[in-house]
């Protein structure tokens, strides 16, 4: 293959594989507003807590696969944590005061990392391989790949769970309509800590994935939350797997922009293909339009 | 408690005397306050002070959280900077700031301007990141990473030092202040709180969302090109970054604490993160500080506990926070790297106890203690209610309207037309597509098929403006009130002519004269249904709707309705009346349609309908046989 | 209210300050990047300081004019940034009672807030920061009289050793990569100054650029190697380093990176871990204990804060003799006015046995046609070293005579 297109191609795949880690982020962002219409905007926060609790537990003696584990239950804690702190006050006064909360929560805990683990990088141990495979002439690492297998097994485990299981209707119910599910005897208020709970999880696990790649610290969360906002909002707030493609996309044209027009303009074509759609299409490529009703 | 103390004042004098005093004491400050590092907090805090008070245009006025104030500030300065270079005087670097900062926020209104919530946020950010890059990546320009230094040209030949510079801050402070005040205050600020409230009912009354938004924010942005045309001057060096997300924060956050909604709040947000810094480098002074914040958020948490209830989320979650805090001050051993931290957690507080922020819980305070004289409200002005102008062209023309969602046929092929002066009562079971007949028709959803013409004109499809300019006026079967307005205000703002005692006439027209100062967040159900009338009729329309405007009335109330709509068809305005009540309709209408499962299935007098066997049906259900027959006899009909 | 308090509080506050402590302690100033990515430079540079303040005070403090006065250290965090690094630099020219400053880590910072101090005449000792604007920001603007001196291997010399070592062992195209600071900025335009003064025999096929937070080089390490480079010449700091070593790991594209003595920092050493091996910088200090003018300084260094290995020894060294320097200045100043301080330092009399060497004169009498007056380091005092499992070695063992023999002027 000619070195030129071979160069673009390899840009766009390990973008592309990147991009299924904001995807992972943007499920997160999903699972809260399809249970109470809010979302974390200290999501990215979450992420780096749980990429340092695995550095933690794993430098604590702990085999990866269980520093991955522990990290999990730290993101369902914290989901319940930001939930009870930052959302359900809002939530019961049906106003959007969460966005300010999560945001001061978000600012809290990073403010917090920064003191207990230090305003450097850190490499995140994985006993992955290290070296690359090569994909007709495309580079590409084990790290990448556990990102890319990771998030979509994470979506499908939770959503098998949302169709299959009865908590996972009863919260489906809780989104469809919060008032109707309290009258059939669903717990609206637990559906939706239930929800955010997970969201931690998945966000405590995209840390571990993340982390690997392009190593922790606190300014990790910033970026993140930002891209991880585009994938949700361009796909659609209730779009499903459409996050996938959405966040794949967005990986691959972050890094194509990077190599052609130069590093620093790398997130300047996902923010202008943001804008144009959030103008054209608010409710998302893939998602449903919102009717308004009075 | 303490009886007010009366000085016999009004508020807006009171506010006026205090805003003075408060400008005289910081430009004397620098006299008492010696040093060059003192001076630069100053400055830094009042250039924070015009930012804050333009981010509060949208946060606090318009309600949508803004995350482009920091970038816009960072394009004013940059703007001046390169004025500067290119070697523009003092008095045309600052307008230059200004537009380089008006310009881009102005037009990212537009894209915005369709976005609540979240996507307006994340609009917001997306815009202010894409800023940075900009100014990062132009390097041949702003000299990108590296930064832009610039040296401060002389005012009108005055060598500006420190401190001169700091009074020309001031000074433009001062300006912002007031006229932010005024603008805020006036009927566009009004509008724009009414369009935070409910954007539907503002573009439904005609007042317009569009162009309130990309004011305000237009408006914000010039504020924010000013203090970074004063940055920039102040400062002399620039780089990208430092306009960047963190910055963005703590301005959100300094708005917040300070107090949405205010010039005095913004002023005193911008003090705390002004002096952020310093207060968290000396150990005794945050302690304290700390600690009378702990004593402050325990006063809720002990009235609580008091009347022996468990004290709820909002009354010891922020004493959690301060307790935290407090644990830092004692035990960080570095107070000043938990900076982000103590700031999010006196944030918290302040969002969480203090919704409108120190400056709003001054003004409580005030009030507590201090009695101020009331505005005086002038006269109702006779005669609002006058004849309505007949017009050549029917008030209502619909025809064959259609609309499905998804795949449910909400009105199907519904032909209705309205005559001049005429009520007509549209009833129909739940469902049967009352509601979605008036939303298409006042414009808020465009027909599948079908079309509206009202008064002679044709508006465009879906659009509420459209629908209001043509005529249309109407009510909500859910309340959509101005909440943060109060009646009088929430009439100023619709009324299509008139001053303060034209409105005070609407408000005497459906009996809500004695609540005229009366905040809308406050106001009983009934009253805010007939507030909801008054609106309407205020912008003299050409065809009046009002939907289910009983619904959950009291009887005395609903008496009051029927005579204000007769008095209405006195007028002779034409109405559109979806209701419920029975009596109300037989009482008012000329003519009544029904509607059942999407489909005009009767038309006539009160009398006929009531006789209709198709109208019984659909209320009550129907003899299997008797309807297979007749269904069977309209399929052979054609 | 809760403002106007603070206010009060600030101003109580700020006018006890002024109001200085017991006459018998000098204050010295220390600033530089305790956080943030130049970090390890910063901490190891205000632990090397700190480390010569404890032994000057335990044995009594500094004989100034028959009196013993006491060091007291005074630090701000300027988080490498440049616009805080200003505000740090205002505070501490406002204080009224500082003689001197010693630090700074980042180019940029330098260039933004030495201002103040040559304002104000206060003296400042800038180390470890190494980007040549530092210091030829003074020569440019025409200053007369300058309290700034620089004790470090400026970016001059560090480029010029780059080229030669990159000649020396036989490429002849390079790659060009460095972070759009002032620090990689000027680095890049050092190089290519040195490629040209060096007989233009090095090609070079690309020149690309990153930015600070950037974690993935692949673009730039795509064009690199489609162009042949033999090697990267690179001029960044720690992490984005790191990023460059780990990616040229994951391209296959094995070629040496031979950069500015950023690549001596821990940060970059840890997080690249074996990608980092063979990597090349110039280093006025290495941590060996074999070299016998290093080892009390390290074993102290290593005892004082309980580690095994100093974060960026290169930036404790010079911290260590930067202190020691000016302690010896302020004795023979006999006083503690920043004005004395100056004219000492560039006249010192007695030669100060350092870390790195022994220190005679290392600063004359400022001439702002000639930078190299107020600057401390020769090439004949720097070498070439090398990361080697985790920690930074000799390159060219035969180079250790000049870590242990005094400095050449």
């Amino acid at each position: 293959m000619d070195a030129q297109y071979l160069a673009l191609a390899q840009m766009a795949v390990g973008g592309g594989l990147m991009g299924m880690a904001y995807a992972l982020v943007a499920y997160g962002f999903q699972l809260t507003y399809a249970a109470g219409k809010a979302v974390n905007f200290g999501q990215g926060e979450l992420v780096m807590l749980g990429a340092f609790a695995g550095i933690s537990l794993a430098g604590a003696g702990l085999p990866y696969w269980l520093s991955v584990l522990g990290a999990m239950a730290a993101g369902a804690a914290l989901g319940w944590l930001v939930e009870r702190v930052a959302v359900r006050l809002a939530l019961k006064q049906r106003n959007e005061g969460w966005i300010l909360l999560t945001i001061i929560v978000g600012l809290f805990a990073l403010s917090s990392v920064e003191n207990i683990w230090g305003r450097d990088d850190r490499p995140y141990p994985a006993p992955w391989p290290t070296g690359a495979i090569d994909f007709f002439g495309i580079s590409v690492t084990w790290p990448e790949l556990a990102i890319a297998a990771g998030a979509l097994g994470i979506m499908t485990l939770v959503e098998l769970a949302k169709r299959y299981t009865m908590v996972g209707i009863a919260v489906q119910a809780v989104s469809a309509d919060p008032d109707a599910a309290e009258l059939c005897g669903i717990r609206s208020r637990s559906a939706i800590t239930l929800s955010w709970a997970v969201s931690g999880v998945a966000a405590a696990f995209a840390g571990t994935v993340i982390g690997p790649v392009t190593t922790v610290g606190p300014t990790m969360a910033a970026a993140l939350t930002l891209k991880a906002f585009s994938v949700a909002v361009v796909a659609g707030l209730d779009s499903g797997f459409g996050l996938v493609i959405a966040g794949i996309a967005l990986g691959a044209a972050e890094n194509l922009s990077g190599y052609v027009l130069g590093s620093g303009w790398r997130e300047a074509p996902g923010l202008i293909l943001l804008i144009l759609a959030l103008s054209l299409r608010p409710q998302g490529v893939f998602g449903k339009k919102i009717i308004r009703k009075v | 408690m303490i009886a007010g103390l009366d000085l016999g004042l009004r508020e807006k004098s009171a506010e006026r005397i205090l805003r003075i005093a408060l400008f005289i004491v910081l430009g004397a400050l620098p006299a008492l306050w010696h040093g060059q590092y003192a001076l630069g907090l100053l400055t830094l805090m009042a250039v924070y002070a015009v930012l804050l008070i333009g981010l509060d245009a949208t946060v606090g006025y318009l309600g949508q959280v803004n995350l482009a104030q920091a970038a816009l500030f960072g394009l004013g300065a940059y703007g001046t900077a390169l004025a500067v270079q290119a070697g523009a005087p003092f008095y045309l670097a600052l307008p230059a700031g200004i537009l380089a900062a008006l310009l881009p926020g102005a037009s990212l209104a537009l894209p915005a301007l369709r976005l609540e919530g979240p996507q307006f946020a994340l609009s917001t950010l997306s815009f202010a990141t894409l800023s940075v890059i900009v100014l990062n990546e132009s390097e041949s320009i702003t000299h990108g990473a590296l930064g832009l230094s610039i040296v401060r040209p002389t005012l009108f030949t005055v060598v500006l030092d420190a401190r001169g510079f700091y009074w020309l801050c001031l000074v433009l402070l001062f300006i912002a202040w007031w006229a932010s005040g005024i603008l805020l205050k006036s009927r566009f600020g009004l509008s724009v709180e009414a369009l935070r409230d409910s954007p539907t009912a503002t573009d439904a009354l005609g007042i317009g969302t569009l162009r309130h938004k990309v004011l305000a924010f237009a408006w914000g942005s010039a504020l924010a090109g000013l203090a970074g045309a004063l940055h920039a001057l102040n400062f002399g060096y620039l780089q990208p970054a430092a306009f960047g997300y963190d910055l963005m924060v703590m301005l959100l956050l300094g708005v917040v604490f300070g107090g949405r909604r205010s010039q005095w709040g913004a002023f005193a947000g911008a003090a705390v993160v002004a002096m952020l810094p310093n207060l968290l480098s000396n150990r005794i002074l945050f302690s304290s500080l700390v600690g009378c914040g702990c004593a402050l958020t325990l006063v809720p948490a002990i009235r609580a506990l008091i009347t022996r209830r468990v004290p709820s989320f909002r009354e010891s979650a922020p004493l959690g926070a301060m307790v935290i805090a407090l644990a830092l001050a004692f035990f960080a051993s570095n107070v000043e790297e938990w900076r982000k931290g103590i700031f999010a957690l006196f944030l918290f507080a302040a969002v969480v106890g203090l919704p409108d922020g120190l400056a709003g819980a001054v003004a409580a305070a005030m009030h507590r203690f201090i009695r101020f004289t009331p505005d005086p409200l002038p006269q109702a002005a006779e005669g609002v209610m006058k004849s309505h102008t007949i017009t050549s062209a029917l008030p209502l023309r619909a025809l064959k309207l259609s609309k499905s969602f998804g795949g449910v046929k909400a009105v199907d092929n519904v032909t209705l037309e309205i005559g001049q002066g005429e009520t007509l009562g549209l009833i129909g079971p739940n469902g049967s597509g009352k509601t979605t007949f008036i939303n298409l028709v006042s414009g808020l959803y465009a027909p599948d098929g079908g079309s509206v013409e009202i008064a002679g004109t044709r508006p465009v499809p879906g659009k509420l403006m459209a629908a209001f300019s043509a005529g249309a006026a109407r009510t909500f079967q859910n309340l959509q009130p101005f909440s943060g307005l109060t009646a009088l205000e929430s009439i100023i703002v619709c009324q299509r002519d008139g001053g303060k005692p034209e409105a005070m006439g609407w408000l005497r027209a459906v009996g809500l004269e004695a609540n005229a100062r009366e905040r809308c967040s406050d106001m009983s159900y009934g009253d805010l249904r007939f507030l909801e009338i008054a609106r309407a009729l205020s912008t003299r329309p050409r065809l009046l709707m009002l939907d289910e405007p009983a619904a959950g009335m009291s009887k005395p109330d609903i008496a009051r309705l029927v005579d204000l709509v007769a008095s209405i068809k006195r007028m002779g305005l034409p109405v559109l009346l979806i209701e419920h009540h029975q009596d109300v309709v037989a009482e008012l209408c000329d003519r009544v349609a029904v509607m059942d499962g999407g489909r005009l299935i009767a038309l006539g007098t009160s009398e006929q309908i009531r006789r209709d066997p198709k109208v019984i049906e659909a209320y009550l259900g129907a003899d299997d046989e008797e309807a297979e027959v007749r269904d069977q006899k309209e399929a052979h009909a054609c | 209210m809760k403002v106007s308090r603070s206010i009060l509080a600030v101003l109580l506050a700020t006018s006890f300050s002024t109001v200085s402590m017991a006459a018998d302690v000098v204050k010295i100033a220390i600033t530089g990047p305790f956080s943030g990515g130049s970090a390890p430079m910063g901490l190891s540079m205000r632990d090397g300081a700190r480390l010569a303040v404890s032994q000057i005070n335990q044995s009594g403090g500094i004989s100034v004019a028959g009196k013993k006065m006491k060091i007291e250290l005074i630090e701000r965090d300027d988080e490498g940034k440049n616009d805080r690094g200003a505000l740090v630099a205002q505070e501490i020219s406002s204080m009224g009672d500082i003689s001197a400053v010693i630090g700074t880590v980042n180019t940029g910072v330098a260039v933004m807030g030495d201002k103040y101090y040559v304002e104000k005449g206060i003296v400042k000792i800038i180390t470890p920061a190494a980007g040549s604007a530092s210091m030829t920001q003074w020569s440019k603007a025409g200053v007369k009289d300058l309290p700034i001196f620089r004790f470090a291997s400026h970016d001059g010399i560090q480029a010029q050793m780059v080229v030669e070592k990159a000649l020396r062992l036989g490429f002849t195209r390079v790659a060009i990569l460095h972070d759009a600071t002032n620090y990689g900025v000027s680095g890049r335009d050092d190089l290519i100054d040195q490629i040209k003064k060096q007989g233009n025999k090095l090609n070079v096929v690309a020149l690309e650029k990153f930015a600070i937070g950037d974690k993935d080089m692949t673009g730039q390490l795509i064009k690199a190697k489609a162009a042949g480079a033999q090697a990267i010449l690179i001029w960044g700091i720690g992490p984005e380093l790191a990023a460059v070593a780990s990616g040229k790991e994951k391209l296959g594209f094995k070629v040496p990176m031979i950069g500015g003595w950023t690549l001596s920092m821990s940060n970059f050493i840890d997080t690249a871990g074996a990608s980092g091996n063979g990597a090349l910088m110039p280093q006025t200090f290495i941590e060996d204990e074999s070299i016998a003018r290093a080892k009390p300084f390290i074993l102290a260094y290593h005892k004082a804060y309980g580690v095994a290995r100093i974060p960026s020894p290169v930036s404790a060294a010079q911290g260590y003799d930067a202190a020691l320097l000016l302690a010896e200045a302020i004795h023979e100043a006999g006083s503690t006015a920043p004005s004395k301080i100056k004219l000492s330092l560039e006249n010192l009399k007695v030669t100060v046995k350092g870390s790195i060497a022994d220190w005679k004169k290392p600063w004359t009498r400022w001439n702002p046609l000639n930078v190299e007056t107020h600057e401390a380091f020769r090439r004949a005092t720097t070498v070439m070293g090398k990361v080697q499992n985790g920690r930074v070695i000799l390159a060219n063992p035969s180079e250790k005579f000049v870590l242990e023999g005094t400095n050449a002027n």
